[in-house]
């Protein structure tokens, strides 16, 4: 069975090497290939590869942070197309699917020749997609403040351009200096702390300390705290009824909407009275932000454009 | 006249009485029990010294703001639901035409998923879109009992209204499809919920409500006359067809309200008329009367419930009513009483 | 009358065979259609092995698959439709409409999600619709072939199933709930092979069966005292018969979801078509197989490259025939 399944894997990846190899020409294909070590072993890659589908936010973000040529991309949650914050530099690339739900079909029209995935995909969708090319799967721990830059850092090298990634993240590292500065001589520190809440109609999650933006307000000196309504292990915490609201409230607390203005389910929740009790929203410490960026969106690019937001939301209240 | 005097002395009847005062009781238990219970950390001690004025701000706030609010949409709801699938069932002497079961509440679901989509959004949804739906819905089902034959065969008239809400909330799901931005939107709605409902939406669709009581009003005597048959009734003076078409209207914009403040809750216009008839018989005006009380009392109870049972988050509204009520729908099955009425 | 029960009668056969050719010409359609375009020669030559490697991929890893899990529940969900209908003497009694999909639905989701006991979503949905089968019976009583108990207290069933899995679902991390989304309205997308392995085993071994009972079961359109006297054991076929319709209803909606209305359109094209006296379970098999197929591609090219789940096609398309059956002025053969 096993045997079986391989034969014709060679052949097919052979096939789409041709069809990508007429479109490129041969180029640098003699090296030898380089392994790439991921959740599911060492995958060997072969050169730099030209044609990228990303079956995952953080993928594409790194893909085009080292300048790589992405052909494919997955539209963010509670979207139809990538991420805003994105969009400019993606294009009009083709979606090949959900997050939760890939099309395979539109992944071979794609003609991939490197595959960067998920972290978390099954088994079973890793060897569906290694039939079509190489699968870099993340083996990253998620929810750590340095998970985004573990997988850009192996993305970049399934991609042949370390030196690129290393640049984008040192670029990273002196903004988050640079913004922390910002906060420390703006806020003192006994009002640093913080939520991270994405509102949605049935009412707000609060957002776990580990999660991708919630981990650089940290780096950038917010004290994240979520009252222990998120679970172990969870992005965020059930749906929070409207007279449990007061225990997402912190001193400033950062409020993350799917919708394309996230004005306009804010002037809905400005109506509640319990939401305009909340003493960030009676304070004017209450920061509307971008879910897709905020709650959705991973990567180099993704934290600059957030560091950004954080700047903007500082510099311009005051303090 | 004769014939007036005997009415007046059915409502006024003894036996009537002790049910009524016994459930204007247990509303009174139920909405004690709104106001003192809550997922939030607000205790029912916190809530009782607040109400003496000796409590935290807090606690004030969270009774004033956020339990009063729901308790008194809950209570018009439950009211609005309880009498339109009273009059309803006895129109089409049907004990299971229940406005949720027919296609009501999904028609009316099905037009205020429509307005999302289309841009408005959960909190600017005009009482008029639901009101509509509800009357389409409302005409489809009242036009099928008048099919020959269908009137009479009541397992025909809810088979074929679980098949139309099947049919909206299939053509829901393809909208939701369509606009995932609108789907958390319309999702949340079609669940049916009276939690964070601001008191804007009820003076919206207060004076429908009201038109529909009034209507109520008008119609309890000739739709008593209709119970003895149709051509008793036109013996008595009434028009059969007038008030078919009156209890289109009122039945539309009962549940068309309701919809509109709580989305919509299936099953509970066949609960409330289940107990309301279990003391009241046979007589339309006495199972009137006491849908009163037991409507907001089945509804606010739920909604109690759907606060606690899943704390810090809460439940929605729609799942308790149909976990309350399809049991009450096996139990009138199993109790055989199906052809009579 | 008896020359009816023996001789197969070429109507039949040939109905047989026209929906034979009906259902391959869907299956051809729908293994040559999606984003990747492939011709339908080129589908051919994948499926006698004679294809290039992305062709042959494309056809039989991805869609050869999709396209026979589709056929199998939609053969299992007919046949049970038409079996139930024939011990309960009633077009009405189908698994969906009195409440066993939900019900084996709410139990697979128990599974999927992980709630309570660790048992394969096939094994649960097979206790969910056969709790629901014995709890609709035992409402209706004794007597079955009287209706109208059954249906409402399917319907009753039913709604309980459906807050149930909504409960469930909320219970659960939002996103997972999102993720199961399709598979709460009947989606052949989340299928998982070795349900789909387990419903083929399921579709033969009952197909295998009905044909040995099928004298029998013919006997069950006359009156019980009709039926004894050209032999038949009643009580017998009676639980055989259901259990075969709880096992196929089951085993399908694991690998499907709950799609409703396959159950009850089936069998009547099939009736429409064949000469009546015999129950013409093949024939419904043959129509299942090709509503759900047809279903099913519908759903993935209509709003390409977003698939609308097959449950929402087949209730679009169905209920309005439901309604009309419900609604014509004298239905011919309703209770």
């Amino acid at each position: 069975m096993k045997r079986c399944a391989k034969a014709p894997k060679k052949n097919l990846r052979n096939s789409i090497t041709a069809l990508v190899l007429s479109v490129i020409g041969p180029g640098t294909l003699q090296a030898d290939p380089r392994s790439v070590d991921t959740a599911y072993g060492p995958v060997p890659v072969y050169s730099q590869p030209e044609r990228v589908v990303t079956l995952y936010e953080g993928a594409l973000d790194t893909t085009l942070a080292v300048q790589a040529n992405a052909v494919g991309a997955v539209i963010t949650r509670g979207g139809s197309d990538v991420a805003d914050y994105i969009k400019a530099r993606a294009g009009d690339i083709p979606i090949v699917g959900a997050p939760a739900e890939t099309n395979i079909e539109a992944v071979i029209a794609a003609r991939p020749d490197l595959i960067l995935a998920a972290p978390r995909t099954s088994e079973q969708q890793y060897q569906l997609l290694s039939r079509i090319a190489p699968v870099i799967v993340s083996d990253a721990p998620l929810f750590q403040p340095d998970s985004w830059e573990q997988q850009t850092r192996l993305f970049a090298k399934a991609l042949g351009r370390e030196d690129a990634a290393e640049q984008v993240i040192a670029r990273v590292e002196s903004r988050i200096a640079e913004v922390a500065d910002l906060v420390q001589a703006r806020i003192p520190e006994a009002q640093r702390d913080a939520s991270l809440v994405r509102w949605m109609p049935q009412g707000p999650l609060v957002m776990s300390a580990g999660l991708f933006s919630a981990s650089i307000l940290q780096a950038v000196g917010f004290q994240i705290d979520n009252n222990n309504l998120v679970k172990e292990g969870r992005p965020h915490s059930e749906p929070l009824s409207l007279e449990n609201l007061s225990r997402m409230d912190q001193t400033w607390v950062f409020l993350a909407t799917l919708n394309e203005d996230g004005d306009k389910a804010l002037t809905a929740a400005r109506q509640s009275p319990a939401f305009s009790r909340l003493n960030a929203v009676e304070n004017d410490r209450l920061i509307t932000v971008n879910g897709q960026l905020w709650t959705s969106a991973s990567g180099p690019l993704a934290v600059l454009a957030i560091l950004d937001q954080i700047e903007t939301a500082i510099t311009a209240r005051q303090l | 006249m004769v014939e007036r005097q005997h009415q007046h002395r059915l409502v006024a009847s003894r036996a009537f009485i002790p049910p009524l005062l016994a459930a204007g009781f247990f509303l009174l238990l139920v909405i004690l029990a709104s106001l003192l219970n809550g997922a939030g950390p607000v205790s029912a001690i916190d809530v009782l010294a607040a109400l003496m004025g000796a409590g935290t701000e807090e606690a004030l706030f969270v009774v004033t703001e956020l339990r009063l609010p729901r308790t008194i949409i809950a209570l018009i709801t439950g009211m609005a639901l309880g009498l339109a699938g009273a009059i309803l069932q006895s129109m089409t002497r049907n004990p299971l035409a229940e406005p949720g079961l027919l296609g009501v509440s999904a028609g009316s679901g099905f037009f205020v998923a429509l307005a999302i989509l289309w841009g408005a959004s959960t909190t600017t949804i005009t009482a008029m879109v639901a009101q509509l739906g509800a009357l389409a819905g409302c005409a489809l089902v009242i036009a099928a009992t008048r099919v020959q034959g269908l009137g009479n065969d009541p397992v025909r008239l809810v088979l074929a209204g679980a098949t139309l809400t099947s049919l909206l909330m299939a053509l829901t799901s393809m909208l939701m499809l369509m606009d995932q931005r609108a789907a958390d939107e319309i999702r949340f709605w079609i669940t049916g919920s009276v939690a964070g409902k601001s008191l804007s939406m009820l003076w919206a669709t207060l004076p429908f409500i009201l038109v529909g009581l009034a209507l109520i009003a008008i119609l309890a005597r000739p739709l008593a006359a209709m119970a003895l048959g149709e051509k008793a009734a036109v013996g008595l003076g009434h028009h059969p067809g007038q008030i078919r078409f009156l209890i289109t209207i009122t039945v539309a914009l009962l549940v068309g309200s309701a919809t509109a403040l709580a989305g919509p809750l299936i099953f509970v216009g066949l609960v409330v008329p289940f107990i309301a008839r279990a003391f009241s018989g046979p007589d339309i005006r006495k199972t009137l009367w006491l849908c009163v009380p037991i409507g907001p009392a089945v509804v606010l109870g739920a909604d109690v419930v759907s606060r606690l049972i899943a704390a810090p988050a809460e439940m929605p509204l729609g799942v308790v009513t149909a976990l309350i009520g399809a049991p009450v729908l096996l139990a009138i099955v199993r109790a055989g009483r199906m052809p009579s009425l | 009358m008896s020359s009816q029960f023996t001789m197969p009668g070429t109507r039949n056969t040939l109905v047989n065979i026209a929906l034979s050719v009906l259902m391959v010409l869907i299956l051809f359609t729908s293994l040559s259609t999606g984003t990747v375009q492939v011709s339908l020669f080129d589908t051919m030559s994948a499926l006698v092995g004679n294809a290039d490697p992305m062709t042959d991929f494309v056809v039989n890893e991805l869609r050869l698959s999709r396209v026979v899990a589709g056929l199998l529940s939609g053969a299992a969900l007919a046949m049970a439709g038409c079996l139930m209908q024939t011990l309960a003497r009633n077009r009405l009694a189908t698994p969906g409409i009195i409440g066993i999909d939900n019900a084996a639905t709410a139990f697979a989701v128990a599974s999927v999600i992980g709630v309570g006991l660790s048992l394969a979503p096939s094994a649960m949905a097979l206790a969910g619709a056969a709790a629901a089968t014995a709890i609709a019976f035992g409402l209706a009583g004794a007597n079955v072939t009287r209706g109208y108990r059954f249906i409402v207290a399917g319907i009753g069933i039913g709604a309980i199933a459906g807050a149930v899995t909504q409960v469930m679902l909320s219970r659960v991390a939002i996103d997972t709930a999102n993720a199961a989304y399709p598979w709460t309205v009947g989606s052949l997308n989340a299928r998982d092979s070795r349900s789909v392995l387990v419903l083929g085993i399921g579709v033969a071994a009952g197909y295998v069966t009905l044909m040995c009972l099928s004298r029998a079961l013919n006997t069950l359109q006359f009156s019980d005292a009709v039926a004894i006297a050209l032999g038949t054991r009643l009580r017998a076929i009676r639980v055989t018969g259901l259990g075969l319709s709880v096992m196929l209803t089951g085993l399908a909606v694991s690998v499907c979801g709950p799609v409703g209305l396959i159950a009850l359109l089936a069998p009547e094209l099939a009736r429409a078509l064949c000469r009546p006296g015999k129950i013409p379970l093949t024939a419904a098999a043959l129509a299942g197989a090709s509503f759900m197929l047809l279903a099913d591609l519908l759903g993935r090219i209509l709003l390409a490259p977003l698939e609308i789940p097959v449950g929402i096609i087949t209730a679009i398309v169905g209920s309005p025939y439901l309604l009309w059956i419900l609604l014509r002025p004298s239905p011919r053969s309703l209770t």
